[in-house]
């Protein structure tokens, strides 16, 4: 008889997890059905995407962040944002925890938000076989942020307030579809998305960074291969002459404005550079999750500003208020904006 | 000119393989050097040619000390043929030849026309002239030798110093090389060779010096020193004596 | 000679007019003759700008690059004699990898990751000669070889340790394109910090070719033959050390050219130092800037060149293994 590591594994969480009394079954977005326990008091968040999700709906239940954060991230984040420990990423590229170390610290469930996909659900599969943790995989998909946190309420047994934010977000995202929606083709912009030091990592059609972007029916100029991220050169940039460019990089912004190469780009030659605010969370790109709600009312300036004349100062507060916790002053806020703080 | 060692203890920087070694080579002498293996004979090569550094004593040509000479200037006073020379690269047989001409120019130049007049006239000295395109990896091993020997003369020395010349050559390559030694000294030239052979430095040396477990056990003209008596006691093994009716000797392992 | 210098500017040209922006030959050549002759070229900026400030520059750099690690393969094969050696023997492209994840990890503008991979490839290989020659042996060239390994490994895992900890959303990318080889970012600013240590460890390679035939036999006959191979050596490392760095700051790892571009030159030219060098300088030039035209041309989306030059180079260098090659015994 041979001890290997998953039957000790299975045997500890049997030992550590003391027994339920009461376990609902559900189902979790790709169709799992996984047994969690009625009372719910720690949940471990798999992934950036989870954590912030978890955070907004219930901070509480957050036993950690995947990576603590800078002082500057931590003035926007209420209690909870920067006083829980880092307990590493379990899913996605690069696994930082050990799985010992998560049976240690005795979570409920395992919360994942991403991609719907074999990869993940097999992971999630083996990670739930080995350590006896429920592990709920749910949809980050922009459009589906509605059923994503009333499926989390489900989780949660937080299903009211869960379905506040739903609502919130589900009126956010009708609204500026809807004012969007009656903009005629001509109207709406070629962007170009660009990230990484020289700006020339770009997302190819339907990739997740360009998500909120292709949501808002601009065209992605690099739309015309589909896939994830790729770098493209700058001569191809040139060539496709994007009217608006959007970035989370402040020197790629900088850069913009003084290098040479890039003075005949028409959203250079137009002043459409938009830099994101990127505290605490981006507002356009990574971490792709609930943070992008508020990005979307900043996209939807840039590339619409006649439909969209709304101040995104109280937008910015509400929004913070509610999902993150902190209402920041004006002070922060108007740093927070220009993108640069 | 004389390249002479003077009280010489020579080794490398771990252990000491010589002790209290004098020597002296004159331009226009053939000097063997015999003895068993690990006595030492590479040794002293080395130090001879300045190669290695001597822990005592001190190596000198003509007056001055060897030490005090930078590369360029030796490499134009004695010229070194090798054992063996491995070859990474197939230069032509030219190419090789004017490798020795490199004491003679600065550190960028190119090979100039002097230079190749040189390479061209040491050629035909050992006649290999012919192989002159020929990569050096595509000739025999008796050619390639003399190709070693061209660039040793190449580089107009006072000296040459020949390690095993004989060593890795077929039998008639043999006598052809031994007599190429002879005719650098009677060119002027200076020559010290190693060799396993005493009927070798009977044929081509003037004077032999006899090393053994870096001692020098005997020093002399080559009639005198080389005796079935000498032999035997510095290879430490029995030794045949061959003589013919014109009064020469041939020396056989016993 | 002179031959392979006309192909190698005819290649350039030929650079110059692909491209995914559209320009024609018209077009080119207007905005060439308009620098030329000082005047203000019939074409809109755009072109111009295209011209000098994005596809010129970017051409330039491929052929230089190109030369520099194929100049630097040569020589390094000479030293080491061995022509189974590339530029990074000595650990050179691992410690640029590391100043430039370094660099990227600590969120660095684009001149200060350069800078560091710069001084990274340069530290690296003076460490591997502090290291290698505080250990006396027989043979100097092994125990170099030797240290560059170690030393090589050493870096390879520090990269391996940046790239662990860094963000994975945004950093680890970024690190991984450039680690794959890229010249998409080349601008006109990009060519004085290459060109010049390239230019400059060009030169003294150039002026010391003959001295390589001699520096490639055995230390001692090298000595005996009248070379000082101590400085010697020194300063061919230091000249080939000054060109991989410079292309590898600029240009990321690219393997392989300086394996088996030098390959290439010698069964045209012979083994020769003397003819080599040149040769392979341009050759160097005129392969790499193929392959970026390649890699920039093919999709919208970038090939990186490290992926490109090992397609071609694998399978070339396996065609060399098998093939009876008379030009090394």
């Amino acid at each position: 008889m041979l001890f290997d590591r998953r039957t000790l594994l299975r045997g500890a969480a049997a030992a550590t997890l003391s027994p339920r009394l009461a376990r609902a079954a559900v189902t979790d977005a790709s169709g799992r059905a996984i047994s969690i326990p009625e009372e719910i008091k720690h949940v471990f968040a798999a992934g950036p995407p989870a954590a912030i999700l978890l955070y907004t709906l219930a901070p509480d239940l957050l036993i950690g962040w995947t990576r603590s954060h800078d002082p500057e991230e931590c003035e926007f984040l209420g209690p909870g944002g920067c006083d829980k420990p880092e307990v590493g990423r379990l899913t996605g590229r690069g696994n930082t925890t050990n799985l010992e170390v998560l049976l240690k610290l005795k979570p409920d469930l395992i919360l994942d938000v991403g991609t719907i996909n074999d990869t993940y659900v097999s992971l999630a599969t083996r990670v739930q076989e080995q350590t006896g943790i429920p592990y709920a995989l749910l949809d980050s998909r922009f459009d589906a942020i509605g059923p994503l946190y009333r499926k989390l309420g489900e989780f949660t047994h937080r299903q009211a307030q869960a379905d506040d934010f739903a609502r919130y977000a589900e009126s956010t995202t009708a609204t500026i579809k809807g004012r969007v929606d009656k903009i005629p083709e001509q109207s709406r912009p070629r962007v170009y998305y660009g990230r990484g030091p020289r700006g020339l990592e770009t997302g190819l059609g339907g990739s997740i960074n360009v998500e909120t972007i292709e949501f808002l029916g601009a065209h992605n100029v690099a739309a015309e291969r589909r896939g994830g991220m790729a770098t493209v050169s700058v001569e191809q940039v040139l060539a496709w002459n994007p009217d608006v460019i959007i970035t989370i990089e402040p020197m790629f912004a900088a850069a913009l404005k003084t290098d040479p190469v890039w003075a005949s780009v028409k959203a250079v030659q137009n002043g459409r550079v938009h830099l994101s605010p990127r505290l605490p969370f981006g507002w356009v790109d990574f971490p792709p999750s609930v943070n992008r709600l508020i990005g979307l009312w900043w996209l939807a300036k840039a590339l619409y500003p006649e439909q969209f004349p709304e101040d995104l100062r109280p937008l910015t507060r509400e929004f913070y208020t509610r999902f993150y916790h902190k209402t920041p002053t004006d002070a922060q806020i108007d740093s927070l904006l220009t993108g640069r703080a | 000119m004389i390249l002479s060692g003077h009280n010489l203890t020579i080794g490398y920087r771990d252990r000491v393989v010589g002790r209290g070694l004098d020597v002296a080579l004159a331009t226009g002498d053939v000097l063997a050097l015999l003895g068993p293996n690990g006595g030492g004979k590479t040794t002293l090569l080395k130090t001879l040619l300045g190669l290695l550094a001597p822990q005592s004593g001190e190596v000198r040509l003509g007056d001055r000390r060897l030490a005090s000479l930078t590369s360029r200037q030796r490499a134009r006073l004695i010229a070194y043929v090798p054992q063996f020379h491995v070859a990474t690269f197939a230069f032509t047989v030219e190419a090789v030849v004017l490798m020795g001409r490199t004491a003679h120019g600065n550190l960028f130049s190119r090979p100039s026309s002097a230079d190749r007049a040189v390479a061209v006239c040491v050629l035909e000295r050992f006649g290999i002239a012919h192989l002159r395109e020929r990569p050096y990896t595509m000739i025999s091993g008796g050619e390639r030798q003399l190709v070693l020997l061209a660039r040793a003369l190449a580089q107009e020395p006072q000296f040459v110093v020949l390690d095993e010349p004989t060593a890795s050559l077929d039998f008639g390559n043999q006598g052809k090389v031994l007599r190429e030694i002879r005719a650098l000294a009677l060119s002027g030239h200076g020559v010290l060779f190693t060799t396993h052979d005493p009927n070798h430095a009977m044929r081509a040396a003037d004077r032999a010096y006899l090393l053994r477990d870096g001692i020098r056990v005997g020093e002399g003209a080559t009639g005198m020193i080389l005796t079935k008596a000498q032999l035997e006691r510095l290879y430490g093994t029995s030794v045949e004596t061959v003589n013919d009716s014109t009064g020469r000797t041939a020396f056989l392992p016993g | 000679m002179a031959v392979a210098a006309a192909v190698l500017v005819a290649g350039l040209l030929l650079a110059l007019m692909v491209g995914r922006y559209p320009i024609s030959f018209a077009e080119l050549f207007s905005a060439i003759a308009g620098k030329l002759t000082g005047h203000a070229p019939a074409v809109p900026s755009t072109i111009d700008n295209v011209v000098w400030q994005v596809r010129g520059p970017r051409v330039a750099s491929a052929a230089l690059v190109g030369a520099a690690l194929a100049i630097a393969g040569t020589a390094f094969q000479g030293l080491f004699r061995n022509p189974l050696v590339s530029p990074d023997i000595l650990g050179a492209s691992s410690g640029a990898a590391l100043g430039a994840v370094l660099g990227i990890y600590f969120s660095l503008g684009v001149f200060a990751i350069q800078a560091l991979a710069f001084l990274g490839g340069l530290l690296a290989v003076a460490a591997v000669y502090a290291i290698g020659g505080a250990v006396r042996a027989r043979d100097p060239i092994l125990v170099l070889v030797l240290t560059g390994v170690v030393i090589g490994a050493l870096l390879g895992a520090g990269v391996g340790m940046v790239k662990y900890l860094a963000d994975p959303y945004g950093q680890l990318p970024a690190m991984t394109f450039w680690l794959l080889g890229s010249l998409a970012s080349i601008g006109a600013a990009d060519i004085a910090p290459l060109g010049i240590p390239v230019a400059l460890g060009t030169l003294m390679l150039l002026a010391l070719r003959w001295r390589l035939n001699v520096m490639s036999l055995p230390d001692e006959e090298a000595k005996a033959l009248g070379l000082p191979t101590g400085p010697l050596r020194v300063a061919i490392i230091a000249a080939a050390t000054l060109v991989t760095s410079a292309s590898v700051a600029t240009a990321g790892v690219i393997g392989w050219v300086g394996l088996v571009v030098p390959h290439i030159a010698r069964t045209l030219v012979g083994p020769d130092f003397g003819r080599l060098i040149p040769a392979t300088a341009l050759l160097g030039g005129g392969f790499l800037l193929l392959i970026d035209t390649l890699a920039r041309t093919v999709s919208a989306v970038e090939i990186p060149l490290g992926i490109l030059t090992a397609l071609v180079g694998t399978p070339f260098f396996i065609w060399l293994l098998a093939s009876v090659s008379k030009t090394w015994s």
